[in-house]
């Protein structure tokens, strides 16, 4: 039985560590990856035309969805890119993957001089995808659950500083807050806060969730635990005329070698989680297209304040400096990454590279950091990284054989990826990589910017124990202010006093990377990376 | 007979109740929380005390143990925390593939081992007999992941006579979806089905009884596959039981190669979410059978040896 625990302990290790980070969706626009010279347009012409109704693709996913339920996410992505099919919000990511909301169940909505009372108007004659009509106190009461921290599981987080929510006329939702909340729109517009049949979920109960009916581009055919689920087009769908496939199966599919077996013989259109090592090899192919999907997503390098040497800002520049995330890019992530300019994720909004120089990489600096630290002759580290994803053993190993040159023993430690993120919200570790992808669940810096600055977070610094009196008040203003061309400003010098600081490091912003049969067109992504399949269609087989 | 069987019984029960104090202190012993792992980055004290009480982890050890034996007498295994269904529901729905893949891959495993035991034992140290040594010897030593994925390469993706991963269930839907899986096991399995069997047969092959057979004028087919294969495969069987446990490694990696929604995959979801009870219900159940298929093994041996039937007597 032993022996049995350990290949099951083992075979979890395969499986990627699953959005620990509260189900992060994830990302930006996608860019399809071109090489120089090209176009970085579709590969097909035919996309160029006018999209056309009908048919069905499989789409092999590398997460598997577990629940349905956008209150009480289990699965992360796996959960929420298929509750984003099946549900929708008041307001929506902009498809188009820049970090705007757009509207959604609403079609407009008024603000308050003074930021507390948000007046949202719907759309007339909406319906559940079963014909039956949404009325405006559904809405309310969808909005009630999420503000409930009982309900929403997930993410309560996100309904902070809500005080009332009212449906005064059958097309009117008025929401009031306690206090101005900049993101409040994004964090309407995530699944905690998706519209789910009241009426039907108090009559069935915990059933509903199997076949739930929402206000989403699709509804669910068939939910096979482990293996699929099959959508089919909502009719009565808020955006006319789409989604365009009649018909979508997903596989779940944890293996990222059969995934893309699946999509190169054909039988998938699209999949995710191309492996960063095959996207060169896959863009030879012609039949194939490959995207790298932007989101705010970064591999981030957790150091423990607490831990002497750690807690010296000359020490923690110097190992920022002594990393060379060039040569990490081309040899881990194969160039798909972006040295970022950041401590936190990349953001629409941080300042460019020109006004924000990306970290550099500069081993004669670095020991001038050290030398100006109180750990000249420097000092012994352990650093653990979560096992079955090879990419972390190579960038741990690199970034060891690094960090020697400038004194710095980096002792690895590699754990299990479950036991990493639980050891790094406990504080029991000196540095790590307490997740696999870190990325925001709102394309706008507030939540991790809260994360890392401000004590009421509860989370010390992102786990980094780092405080700073200046940045909390910074902060502070930053995410209750409501001046958009205020907050760039602000936000600047938010990233910049972080950068500083460095209270952690960013080691490498990094997409997510799908690949696609040639003649799939519209393969969008919004801002948080999650595929918007209402706009996918499929293109008559051309060259 | 009959005290041979109690006596048996009573082993088997004490086996299984070590599983069961085994796989519970494992899985609490290995760092990991079930609530903040759900949780997340969102894990506030309070969130993950309520997700305790929910599950019922704020209870102590002892309690929590008593509870699960008590699940397993009742054969009601619980809520599972990871998928918010219940167990038994989670488990039947999975099942199915296990065994189908389980039960085509020995099948398989046979059809290509048996006779390749006999050629191997029929020209013992001969070419044939050096060349089977050192393939099944090379499948087994192949990884289970790399040999599938090279196995759905080759007849899925080149020759496009299966597809290259999947499951639907139904014979037609078995066959189709099952054949390179099971082909994967049964490759795995090979090397212990050829080696035992040839072993046995050699032995056999060089007893009196085959030498009197042969004197008798019989056939050469007839003297092994009748009289020599009589007395091997019943060893060869049992040993097949007993390799239950290894068995359940291969298709762990083997469901996961082919995107089988079977128990395998289930464990390795359930191990990495800390889902306790479906973890202790997994492990427990598969210890269970190896438990029962050794004792029916044991059942069928003493009727078949009056060695060990007799043996209470005296």
């Amino acid at each position: 039985m032993r022996k049995l625990l350990l290949i099951g302990t083992m075979g979890a290790l395969l499986a990627l560590l699953v959005s620990a980070c509260g189900g992060s969706s994830g990302g930006g626009g996608t860019i399809s990856v071109a090489k120089e010279g090209e176009s970085p347009k579709t590969a097909n012409a035919a996309c160029e035309e006018e999209p056309v109704a009908g048919g069905s693709l499989v789409y092999s996913r590398q997460l598997e969805t577990v629940t349905l339920n956008p209150r009480e996410i289990k699965n992360g992505n796996g959960d929420i890119f298929a509750q984003e099919m099946i549900f929708s919000g008041i307001v929506r990511n902009d498809p188009n993957g820049t970090d705007k909301v757009v509207p959604g169940l609403a079609e407009s909505w008024d603000i308050s001089k003074d930021g507390l009372t948000y007046t949202f108007h719907l759309r007339p004659g909406l319906k559940y995808s079963d014909g039956s009509p949404l009325s405006a106190e559904d809405i309310a009461w969808n909005l009630e659950q999420f503000a409930d921290p009982e309900v929403n599981i997930s993410l309560a987080g996100v309904a902070a500083g809500m005080e009332s929510v009212k449906a005064t006329n059958a097309k009117t939702v008025v929401v009031k807050l306690e206090h101005p909340v900049a993101a409040f729109l994004y964090n309407l517009a995530i699944f905690p806060a998706f519209i789910v049949d009241k009426a039907k979920l108090e009559a069935e109960g915990a059933a509903y969730w199997k076949h739930p009916v929402g206000t989403g581009p699709f509804m669910v055919k068939e939910f096979a635990n482990g293996s699929h689920i099959t959508f089919e087009k909502n009719p009565y769908y808020f955006e006319k005329g789409k989604p365009y496939l009649q018909t979508m199966r997903w596989n779940f599919v944890p293996n990222s070698n059969t995934r893309v077996l699946a999509l190169k013989s054909g039988e998938a259109q699209l999949a995710d989680g191309i492996p960063f090592a095959q996207v060169e090899s896959l863009q030879g192919e012609s039949n194939l297209g490959i995207q790298e999907v932007e989101l705010p997503q970064a591999v981030i390098l957790i150091a423990n304040n607490r831990i002497k040497p750690l807690g010296d800002v000359h020490v923690r520049r110097a190992l920022s400096l002594a990393i060379n995330r060039e040569q990490l890019n081309e040899a881990v992530f194969r160039g798909t990454g972006t040295v970022p300019n950041s401590v936190l994720m990349n953001f629409e909004l941080d300042a460019s590279d020109q006004e924000v120089p990306p970290f550099e990489y500069d081993v004669a600096k670095a020991k001038e950091e050290m030398a100006a630290s109180k750990f000249p002759k420097g000092f012994s580290v352990k650093l653990q990284y979560p096992a079955g994803s090879d990419y972390f053993k190579q960038m741990s190993l690199l970034i060891q054989s690094e960090l020697k040159e400038i004194g710095v023993d980096l002792k690895l430690e590699e754990l299990e990826s479950a036991a990493v993120a639980e050891k790094w919200f406990g504080g029991e570790f000196e540095m790590t990589f307490p997740f696999v992808g870190t990325s925001s669940d709102v394309p706008v810096p507030d939540e991790y910017a809260s994360f890392y600055a401000l004590p009421a977070a509860e989370l010390n610094g992102f786990k980094s124990y780092w405080t700073n009196k200046e940045a909390e008040g910074l902060v502070e203003k930053f995410i209750s202010s409501t001046n958009e061309a205020g907050r760039k400003a602000e936000w600047k010098k938010i990233q910049e006093l972080f950068n500083e600081e460095m209270p952690s490091l960013n080691v490498m912003d990094f997409p997510l990377i799908n690949g696609h049969q040639s003649n799939i067109c519209g393969t969008k992504a919004n801002g948080l990376g999650v595929d918007q399949l209402q706009e996918t269609w499929i293109a008559e087989k051309s060259s | 007979m009959l005290v041979y069987l109690v006596k048996r019984l009573i082993v088997s029960i004490v086996v299984l109740l070590g599983i069961a104090l085994g796989t519970f202190l494992m899985i609490h012993l290995i760092p990991g929380d079930p609530a903040k792992i759900q949780l997340g980055i969102h894990a506030t004290p309070e969130a993950v005390e309520q997700l305790h009480h929910k599950w019922g982890l704020d209870k102590s050890w002892p309690e929590q143990f008593w509870l699960y034996l008590g699940n397993i007498v009742t054969l009601n295994f619980g809520q599972s925390t990871a998928f918010s269904s219940g167990i038994t529901e989670l488990i039947g729905s999975r099942i199915g593939a296990t065994a189908a893949i389980l039960i085509y891959g020995i099948l398989i495993g046979l059809l290509i081992g048996v006779p390749l035991a006999i050629f191997a034992a029929l020209r013992q140290g001969g070419v044939i007999d050096n060349a089977i040594r050192v393939f099944t010897t090379f499948t087994f030593a192949m990884p289970p992941f790399w040999l599938g994925l090279m196995l759905a390469l080759l007849l899925g993706f080149e020759l496009k006579w299966f597809p290259v991963s999947g499951y639907e269930s139904g014979l037609s839907g078995i066959l189709r979806t099952c054949t390179v899986p099971a082909l994967t096991i049964a490759l795995g399995l090979l090397v212990v089905i050829v080696r035992n069997l040839r072993s046995s047969l050699v032995t056999a092959l060089g007893s009196e009884y085959i030498e009197a057979a042969r004197a008798r004028g019989y056939s050469e087919f007839r003297v092994v596959a009748k009289h020599a294969m009589k007395n091997s495969v019943v060893t060869t069987i049992t040993i097949l039981a007993s390799l239950f446990g290894f068995l359940v490694s291969l298709l762990v990696l083997v469901e996961s190669v082919f995107q089988i929604p079977g128990a395998g995959t289930l464990l390795v979801q359930a191990v990495s979410k800390r889902d306790y009870q479906l973890v202790q219900t997994l492990v427990f159940l598969s210890g269970a059978v190896v438990v029962i298929i050794g004792f029916l093994a044991d059942i069928a041996y003493a009727w078949l040896d009056p060695r060990i039937r007799l043996a209470g007597r005296s």
